[in-house]
């Protein structure tokens, strides 16, 4: 199985999978755009401050570095 | 011929629970109580307000900017059917015979009816919480066709309602850019429900979207969307996902979903560490310059043209009839045109900097501008969107209270409109300058220099505070930005918004500048002692000079209680531009020219020598800290009051007004102890 890591750690541009969102109070507000459990994305850029953007769906989603800290995946098989 | 208007309502306090019920309101907004109305509702960024726009033709805010639209608008939509055959829009003319006029309503973006904004939360109020009798008799769904399935969440759990459901798919031309295309037909099998493409930018689809909402609107409320039986808000969202996730699969095939646009590279850059604040800064740093260079030659036009030409050209159609040198030429001129100038002065500056918003919403760059200053604001517990206000009020607080509308949320919205005023302006500017020149000589950039620190540093203390007391519970969530996609600025898009807002701005602010300025001439003009007439009194023996010797006293712990002082300070309420001008009338001098003090600064400064008790020093500089800290002008009030409601702006002229007499306060007491 793939070990899993948090998005602050995981590589720019390889395809992932979120496994995990430990940030209770935003969860729902990923998953409308796209990023849920299961969900395949990838991740950009790393923004001002430790934030990353992430791909999923075809949307470009900003997330901060409390909140990349809070998410895990793992690399998409 | 289309109407519309625009209907305000605070989410968080106003949410209305009856579409109906507030299309009801002003009938001439709307197609007449019998009409349909028809919500448009959609995720931000999905061309909403562009599509309400093309289908009323009215002036409505639109922006690429999650959750631009953060009231209500409405219009009325007459509607044409088409035939199968046939959806040109030159077209339609042919079919107008079966005319129908729609009451259409714009709906604040929304990605979900969950509540999770005060723009969400006003959605569901409509849609879900209010009477079924009183809702909408249809929704309009805008998803975005480059990327389905982020808005079909919203279509889920409308589907779930008892209502009919159009689901408009724009964007195409993204789409195409990106080789994504969406089967209309295969979604609209899915969802259960219509689906139409239209391209509200380039008004195509739009008699095929009436066409299809008229149909709708003549069949039966279809069955909801069949869901678990259960409350359990994870199995009802799994419910949702599998089933707009299939939908879109289905209907969609994405060849370059994945694939980096120019967007992409763009922003590698935009929102890089150092790349990205040094492009913010360089951006901020233009709009400032625009707005206060090329705004400023057009106000002093304007102010000359006021006050030179149409005053003259009023005194002398008064002296036509002989009322020259009368209270009524001092109504008419000091108070009516000076009024109506002042107003006027402002439209420039206005324009530009609506103009400039629009421009940087409209492009995308203000998303990713949010997130370069996203942790500096938030210290205070405000987005980073929140440093362009505040950036702006440096130029002038007027269009910086308007500016705050760039925030979806409305207690950070009325948290920055409370902190604009502690912005310092180009207009206190003017005064400082003076003041520097006057007191403090080769080093009075120090001193202007100064103000600007103590400015920023203000507006941090002030919104810690306030962050602390009033607003101990609003939320820091961590920042979740979705991104558009950067496009080029449509003109007339841009210059429908720019009209909107002016319009706005005037509509609200004009009542209240005008009248304030003819309420302080006619303070001038009432006599306190006999033998004078109204309208021919020295300013010291007017009403208006009484009520200055009245308040002068508060000043005297600050060392500035001098009347003609109180005098500049009341008149500097008004706007910050009459606090010299003021002080020459009082003492009856001529306003000396830039750089020099002339015998003005010689009376200021013997004033300042004698109300300070021999500490001159430490008094100007708690006088022009008391500048900086209260009330800018009443234009400003206006705008307040506009955005944020009349208690608030009372509870914030009050915060400003402690805030500066106690700093005053503090400098002159503590300044006196080393001067």
């Amino acid at each position: 199985m793939t070990p899993s890591m948090d998005l602050a750690n995981a590589p720019l541009g390889t395809p992932l999978t979120l496994i995990r969102v430990d940030a209770a109070t935003s969860r729902q507000r990923l998953a409308t755009l796209g990023l849920r459990e299961g969900a395949s994305f990838r991740l950009l850029t790393r923004t001002i401050g430790g934030g990353r953007i992430a791909l999923v769906g075809g949307s470009r989603i900003a997330l901060s570095k409390d909140l990349v800290r809070q998410m895990r995946a793992q690399a998409a098989r | 011929m289309t109407e519309s208007t625009r209907l305000r309502l605070t989410p968080t306090t106003a949410t209305p629970s009856s579409a109906k019920a507030c299309c009801d309101t002003s009938p001439q907004h709307t197609a007449g109580t019998g009409a349909p109305v028809v919500a448009l509702v959609g995720a931000p960024n999905t061309g909403k307000s562009t599509l309400f726009n093309a289908l009323t033709g009215s002036r409505v805010t639109m922006g690429n900017w999650p959750g631009t639209t953060v009231e209500v608008s409405r219009g009325v939509w007459r509607t044409t059917l088409s035939t199968p055959s046939c959806d040109s829009e030159k077209c339609a003319s042919a079919h107008d015979g079966d005319p129908l006029a729609i009451t259409l309503m714009d709906l604040p973006g929304a990605y979900s009816l969950d509540a999770h904004s005060p723009d969400e939360q006003l959605t569901r109020g409509l849609l879900q919480d209010g009477p079924f009798n009183e809702r909408p008799d249809l929704c309009v769904i805008t998803v975005d066709a480059s990327r389905l399935a982020h808005g079909l969440y919203l279509v889920s759990q409308v589907r779930e309602l008892a209502t009919r459901v159009v689901v408009a798919v724009t964007m195409s031309d993204i789409a195409a850019q990106r080789e994504v295309t969406v089967d209309t037909a295969i979604l609209s099998r899915e969802l259960g429900c219509p689906v139409v493409a239209t391209d509200p930018r380039r008004r195509t689809g739009v008699v095929a979207l009436a066409t299809t909402v008229r149909t709708t609107l003549a069949d039966p409320v279809p069955d909801p969307r069949p869901a678990p039986l259960t409350d359990d808000a994870l199995v009802l969202d799994d419910d949702r996902f599998t089933w707009l996730s299939e939908a879109a699969d289905m209907a969609t095939v994405a060849l370059g979903h994945d694939r980096l646009t120019l967007s992409d590279k763009v922003d590698r850059w935009v929102t890089a560490p150092v790349a990205g604040p040094v492009l913010f800064l360089a951006v901020m740093w233009a709009v400032f310059q625009l707005t206060t260079t090329v705004a400023a030659p057009l106000q002093d036009a304007l102010d000359g043209f006021f006050s030179g030409p149409v005053s003259h050209a009023v005194t002398s159609l008064l002296a036509l009839v002989h009322l020259q040198g009368t209270w009524v030429e001092g109504l008419l001129v000091n108070g009516l045109v000076a009024g109506v100038g002042m107003l006027l002065t402002f439209v420039p500056l206005m324009g530009l900097m609506f103009l400039l918003l629009a421009l940087l919403e409209d492009s995308g760059y203000l998303a990713r501008a949010a997130v370069v200053t996203d942790r500096l604001m938030r210290t205070m517990g405000l987005p980073g969107r929140a440093f362009l206000p505040l950036v702006v009020g440096f130029g002038c607080n007027v269009p910086a209270i308007s500016a705050t509308r760039i925030l979806p949320d409305a207690r950070q919205r009325l948290l920055t409109v409370l902190l604009v005023p502690f912005t310092s302006c180009s207009a206190r500017l003017t005064v400082f300058v003076m003041l520097g020149t006057v007191f403090f000589g080769k080093n009075a950039g120090t001193a202007v220099f100064g103000m600007y620190v103590t400015s920023v540093a203000l507006v941090v203390l002030i919104g810690l505070l306030l962050r602390r007391t009033l607003w101990r519970t609003m939320g820091t969530e961590p920042l979740i930005i979705d991104l558009p996609a950067y496009h080029v600025p449509t003109l007339r898009l841009t210059g429908a918004v720019v009209w909107q807002r002016l319009r706005g701005f005037l509509k609200t602010a004009s009542g209240i500048i005008v009248a304030t300025v003819c309420a302080v001439w006619l303070l001038q003009s009432i006599p306190t002692t006999g033998g004078q007439a109204f309208g021919q009194v020295p300013v010291e023996d007017s009403v208006y000079g009484v009520a200055a010797r009245t308040i002068s006293p508060v000043f005297a712990p600050a060392g500035f209680d001098q009347w003609q002082t109180a005098s500049a300070l009341i008149v500097g309420f008004v706007a910050k531009e009459a606090v010299i001008s003021s002080w020459a009338q009082t003492y009856a001098t001529e306003q000396p020219q830039p750089g020099q003090t002339g015998l003005l600064g010689d009376h200021i400064r013997a004033a300042f020598e004698q109300s300070s008790g021999g500490h001159p020093l430490p008094a100007v500089l708690a006088f022009m800290v008391f500048l900086l800290a209260y009330t800018p002008c009443v234009a400003t009030l206006a705008a307040q009051r506009r955005e944020v409601g009349l208690r608030w702006t009372i509870l914030g002229v009050g915060i400003q007004l402690a805030t500066a007499w106690l700093l005053a306060v503090a400098v002159f007491q503590i300044g006196r102890l080393f001067w």
